[in-house]
């Protein structure tokens, strides 16, 4: 699978998850090579946020191993694989509702770029950090000083959207792992979101879970398909969206 | 340095206030706010920025009471020695069972601490009984020595001594408001999922907040210990055991403030209807109700709105 030359980054090998008798994701083998930008598809229920799940560490597998770097992660905690580099955004928008945007951001900020100690949770203040140049930049790209000084739980759905997208580049990830980021945005919206993960392209790597491919397209090196908890297409995106399988299960048509 | 003097200035107008009451009412009604409210801060900082709520504080209270206790009745003489030693002991039982206790869901954890507080009870009551003079308890007034300056045996001097400390733990609670570590206890109480996604350990925050919280309670304990000079298993009494969440709710949950007015109101109701009514808790019972109903602000979570909106309107017109 190995088609650029950068070594892998995650691996997963045999991963299943099964909740009761479903089998959410079936023995999937996938890996991811440094500095791609992948996305996977899939229809409803198809196991494409378990299976992220699976590599960030909400869920431990049944069966399979996550390796990242080289290293077995199936068993570590998930804030110990953020810190050894992955970040992860929800499906459903996740934010601190009670904390201001910009606190948010700190928050993120922080725990990505200052040694986490004692120390530094209980020393700095956190208005010191809140006129940091990266955080100000990064409120700036992703259009929200209008709000910056608003308790998140009076933002639109949109802004909340584009706040855990920066709250996830501001941490500068080695890999950056998107669920849905485009779903409930407008199409301005979509559009500066991909502009800024353009910008990170070259830093990062990227797997990005869509509903709709049409809007990710263009942006995407890579695709994977899934259905029903198994990789059923992986390739370049023209020739996924074409492959038999694809067609059949996923636009449903034979 | 002027963000400092900007926070400074409501924390030394509270503290002015509650000065004034010394000035204006007794002084035991004075000393007993004062312990109450640091007995309470600890409950609203769980409660209100953590997120979990305990019904069995009056075990570390107790836990307090009796390091300080025992110091002063079997070992020395020093009053403050004693404090230190009552506040150690709270650092000690919050370290030992809080890993056990904060991975439990907020209404789990309300009982297990009453689990706790029911324990203690006994511990203090019937097992220790040989120590702890059982329901006698320990007196250990006129054990204590006077020390120059500042005497803790002089309930004057009790109170300058107590409301100085009081000082510093809102000084304290407030600092860490503003913290990152703040921060993390409110991002932990509304969504942990996300904290852990962002690479923090909801586990050790949440330890760490509940050590804080519960050496101020057993903080508390020590004072009431040399206060009265007398500690009994009455202290951690399973009927007592909601005092602190009640005085919460009744000031405002999660406010700076809430416990002083809180801690307050409930004595001077205490004081002022048990004159009348024998039944003063059915009063507080009801007005609790109307709290709740009311929105659940609590009465500082009231006015604090509105004093806000006073002071900022002063501001706006003398610029
Ligand atoms: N916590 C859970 N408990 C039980 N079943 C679950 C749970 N999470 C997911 N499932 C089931 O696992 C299957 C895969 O779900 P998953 O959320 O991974 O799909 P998805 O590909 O992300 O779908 P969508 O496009 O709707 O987000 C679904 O049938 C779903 O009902
Ligand atoms: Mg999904």
């Amino acid at each position: 699978m190995n088609t650029h030359a950068s070594p892998e980054i995650i691996r997963t090998d045999n991963v299943t998850k099964k909740f009761g008798e479903m089998v959410a994701v079936d023995h999937v083998n996938y890996s991811l090579c440094e500095n791609e930008i992948a996305g996977i598809i899939g229809s409803n229920g198809a196991g494409k946020t378990t299976f992220f799940n699976l590599i960030t560490g909400y869920y431990t597998p049944e069966e399979g191993t996550v390796i990242y770097e080289g290293k077995d992660i199936t068993a570590l905690p998930a804030q110990k694989r953020v810190a050894l580099g992955m970040m992860r955004t929800f499906q459903l928008t996740s934010t601190f509702d009670s904390l201001t945007v910009t606190d948010n951001l700190v928050l993120s900020f922080i725990r990505a770029h200052k040694k986490h100690s004692l120390f530094n949770l209980f020393v700095t203040p956190r208005s010191r950090h809140r006129n940091n140049d990266k955080i100000k930049e990064c409120l700036e790209t992703f259009d929200l000083q209008q709000v910056a000084q608003r308790d998140v739980k009076h933002l639109s759905l949109g802004e909340k959207r584009r706040l855990e997208i920066a709250m996830s580049i501001l941490a500068e990830p080695k890999v950056l792992l998107l669920d849905e980021p485009l779903a409930g945005l407008s199409e301005t919206e979509i559009k500066g979101v991909l502009d800024v993960l353009r910008l990170n392209v070259s830093k990062q790597t990227i797997l990005i879970v869509e509903h709709k491919i049409s809007k990710v397209e263009d942006f995407l090196e890579r695709l994977t398909v899934m259905h029903e908890g198994k990789i059923i297409a992986d390739g370049k995106c023209e020739e996924c969206l074409n492959a038999p399988e694809v067609r059949k299960s996923y636009w449903q048509i034979d | 340095m002027v963000n400092i003097f900007r926070w400074s200035w409501g924390l030394l107008l509270a503290f002015f206030c509650l000065f004034l009451v010394r000035v204006f009412l007794p002084l035991p009604f004075a000393n007993e706010i004062l312990i109450f409210a640091i007995y309470t801060i600890g409950c609203n900082f769980l409660l209100g920025r953590v997120g979990f709520i305990s019904f069995g504080q009056p075990a570390y209270l107790a836990v307090g009471a009796y390091g300080t206790a025992f110091y002063l009745f079997y070992f020395g003489s020093n009053p403050f020695v004693g404090i230190l030693i009552g506040v150690l002991s709270g650092v000690a039982i919050a370290l030992l069972v809080g890993p056990f206790f904060v991975r439990l869901r907020s209404d789990y954890f309300a009982l297990v601490n009453l689990a706790l507080a029911v324990i203690m009870f006994y511990l203090f009551e019937k097992i220790l009984a040989k120590i702890t003079h059982g329901d006698n308890g320990l007196w250990f007034l006129t054990n204590m020595t006077s020390t120059p300056i500042i005497d803790l045996g002089n309930p004057s001097d009790f109170f300058i001594f107590t409301f100085l400390l009081a000082f510093g733990v809102w000084a304290l609670y407030k600092y860490l408001d503003d913290s990152i570590f703040g921060a993390c206890c409110l991002a932990t109480k509304t969504n942990e999922d996300k904290l852990k996604f962002l690479g923090y350990s909801n586990f050790n925050i949440r330890w760490l907040a509940f050590v804080i919280a519960n050496t101020t309670t057993a903080m508390a304990g020590s004072l009431y210990a040399v206060y009265f000079g007398f500690v009994s298993p009455e202290i951690t009494a399973p009927s007592r055991a909601a005092d602190p969440v009640i005085v919460t709710l009744l000031g405002g949950v999660g406010t700076l403030y809430g416990p002083i007015v809180g801690a307050f109101a409930y004595t001077g109701m205490k004081d002022l209807i048990s004159g009348y009514i024998a039944n003063w808790e059915l009063f507080i019972g009801l007005l609790l109700v109307f709290i709740m109903l009311a929105g659940e602000k609590g009465i500082w979570g009231t006015l604090e709105p509105i004093l806000k909106k006073l002071i900022f309107k002063k501001k706006n017109s003398t610029n």
